[in-house]
């Protein structure tokens, strides 16, 4: 009988990083002038792009891996419960000119603030969410995917029009990123530190959890006699969550799919233990996201786009499919309560 | 085995889901050792009485663990005395029998769910003592039939090394080789472990079988708490189930309860 013990976690964990750090190598090298390791100049360049892309990509493949685990909902993802187009919307809220005025200019003081908005907004749309898609403890995936789409919509219409009135706001790469997501260029370094934080402190939090999680795939009452306060687990887990995709999409508006892909392709590697598969699916999702990132950055070589393409473009046109594909084997094995 | 001792004591136990009282007025105490089938018709509040021992219901009255009041138990460390098992428990088709036996450790692990060699040392003698097809572990629990996947959650309980089992209706869905094999199962631990057993059930002649002592309610009430021959009385079921019954006695003695076809109420309006 195996075990999981200090050492099964320390090797998770190393695996996890070695997963990640061979794509990030490979990633660095490709640019828009072809496939070779980087010049000095390129080097500066695609380190911050790559870094800043895994953040994001970990964050995501987290959040939608512990979305997955507490709704009990294999369809959960950071972005189709609308969590990540409310954070970017309250992100983008931030920066009216009226906040500016209460709260000053100071560079810190705004990532800071847009963090806190941007938490706020994640909360907010979950918190819509749950309230609605509810059923007697358990979340419907059929109303969850149409509460998440319209508080998409709502989100995305709510940002049109802001948009349209404060047309001299900075950050954000306006409308399109906004629809689907991308990773900005422009990010100050109090930006990315203040992201990183968040989004390791959730990943130290979630991971101290992890074995709970497991549990947690139980019906109430069987995670309570087996000793877990499970409504408490239920709340930090959903609160860091959201804390880690707010962090992430301030930086980079609602990057798509990453959430729901990685939790799925991580549990063909490692099987369903929570405590394997929360480092696994954080890995993919970094690597992933990089690998996008670099893709999108190659791409722009080509005749096709003369501009950087946004990365959700990206993984829009691999997890939309994959989501199908999802919906369509739960179907065919006729587990439509579940999905 | 040590002489046995009051494990729970419940005190004017009631319960209402909104408006609607779903017991009334329970005492009910349990003795180390004892095997207890609660037996009542749908919906006689049998479900509810588990979980309000379980403390994941909280109603009027007076529950104690050991003599100590159910709120003042934090919740691991009541999971060590109490395992439940529900009628229909919520099982991740993609776990492997393994795992849903694992996770009978959790009120034991450390920080980050980890486990150490006593973990595996208990999960292993439960795997002996269940007589767990070794084959059967690797397995998603989808894969397994009904009486396996049964005995695999009864194992999860036991991991719990929790001195009482909480068990609703545990041979449901079960064919009768099953029901037989489960029941005996948690008899032999109860004769050689000192386990304590409290389980629903509808089969009032199983029950009577494996039980030290039925508890008999009705509506929300208890109308009886004895042992078998005290409880399967034609008169007493009669007017609980609402149906004829006959009772009559075997030829190695024991009583056998066969409900009579021709006056059920289904049949008289």
């Amino acid at each position: 009988m195996k075990y999981f013990g200090a050492r099964q976690l320390l090797i998770t964990l190393l695996a996890a990083f070695a997963l990640w750090g061979i794509v990030a190598i490979g990633c660095l090298c490709a640019g828009s002038t072809g496939f070779h390791w980087p010049t000095h100049e390129q080097m500066a360049i695609r380190r911050g792009s790559v870094l800043t892309a895994s953040l994001i990509g970990l964050a995501l493949g987290l959040a939608g891996v512990v979305y997955q685990a507490i709704l009990r909902n294999p369809l959960a993802d950071p972005y189709l419960l609308g969590v990540s187009s409310g954070a970017t919307l309250a992100a983008y809220v931030w920066h009216l000119p009226i906040f500016g005025l209460i709260f000053g200019s100071s560079v810190l003081g705004i990532a800071a603030g847009e963090e806190v908005f941007a938490f706020a907004g994640a909360l907010l749309a979950v918190g819509i969410v749950f309230l609605l898609a509810m059923r007697r403890g358990r979340l419907d995936p059929i109303t969850l995917l149409l509460v998440g789409v319209i508080v998409n919509s709502i989100n995305g219409a709510l940002f049109l029009l802001l948009n349209a009135i404060y047309r001299d706001l900075p950050s954000n790469g306006g409308p399109l990123t906004f629809l689907v997501g991308g990773i900005q260029t422009n990010l100050t370094t109090a930006h990315q530190v203040i992201a990183a934080a968040i989004i390791f402190a959730g990943f130290a939090i979630i991971l101290y959890l992890a074995g709970q999680l497991n549990v947690a795939s139980t019906s109430d009452a069987e995670a309570m006699a087996l000793g877990i306060r499970i409504y408490r687990l239920r709340w930090i887990s959903l609160i860091a969550a959201s804390l880690v995709t707010a962090a992430a999409v301030a930086l980079s508006g609602p990057i798509g799919f990453i959430g729901l892909i990685c939790p799925h392709v991580a549990r063909l590697f490692v099987g369903s233990d929570q405590r394997r598969l929360i480092p696994i699916s954080a890995a993919l999702g970094a690597g992933l996201l990089a690998i996008a990132d670099a893709a999108s950055r190659a791409l722009s070589s080509e005749a096709l786009a003369q501009t950087i393409l946004p990365v959700g473009v990206l993984t829009g046109l691999i997890g939309g499919p994959f989501f199908l594909f999802l919906l369509w084997r739960d179907r065919r094995r006729g587990n439509r309560g579940a999905i | 085995m040590s002489e046995a001792q009051t494990i729970l004591r419940c005190e004017q136990i009631s319960f209402a889901y909104r408006r609607a009282p779903v017991l009334d007025q329970i005492d009910l105490s349990l003795m180390t050792g004892e095997v207890v089938s609660i037996l009542g018709p749908n919906g006689s509040g049998k479900s509810t009485l588990l979980k309000l021992l379980l403390g994941e219901l909280r109603g009027k009255g007076q529950i104690s663990w050991e003599g100590k009041a159910i709120g003042r138990w934090p919740r691991r460390e009541l999971a060590k005395l109490v395992a439940y098992l529900p009628q229909n428990p919520l099982i991740e088709e993609t776990q492997s029998a393994a795992e849903v036996l694992a996770m009978g450790r959790a009120p034991y692990w450390g920080a980050f769910g980890i486990e150490n060699e006593k973990d595996v040392a208990v999960i292993e003698a439960v795997i002996e003592k269940l007589q767990i097809d070794q084959a059967w572990l690797s397995r998603r629990m989808d894969q397994l039939s009904g009486g396996q996947r049964q005995r695999i959650l009864i194992g999860r309980c036991l991991v719990q090394q929790a001195k009482v089992l909480l068990l609703d209706e545990p041979t449901n869905n079960l064919d009768v080789k099953y029901q037989l094999q489960i029941l005996s199962l948690l008899r032999e631990l109860a004769k050689n472990e000192g386990l304590t057993v409290l389980m629903s059930g509808h089969d009032i002649n199983l029950a009577a079988e494996f039980s030290d002592r039925l508890v008999m309610l009705s509506e929300g009430k208890k109308v009886a708490d004895g042992p078998p021959t005290q409880i399967m009385q034609a008169e007493l079921l009669e007017r609980v189930y609402g149906i004829g019954v006959e009772v009559i006695t075997r030829n190695g003695g024991g009583l056998v309860v066969i409900p009579r076809h021709s006056s059920t109420t289904l049949t008289t309006g």
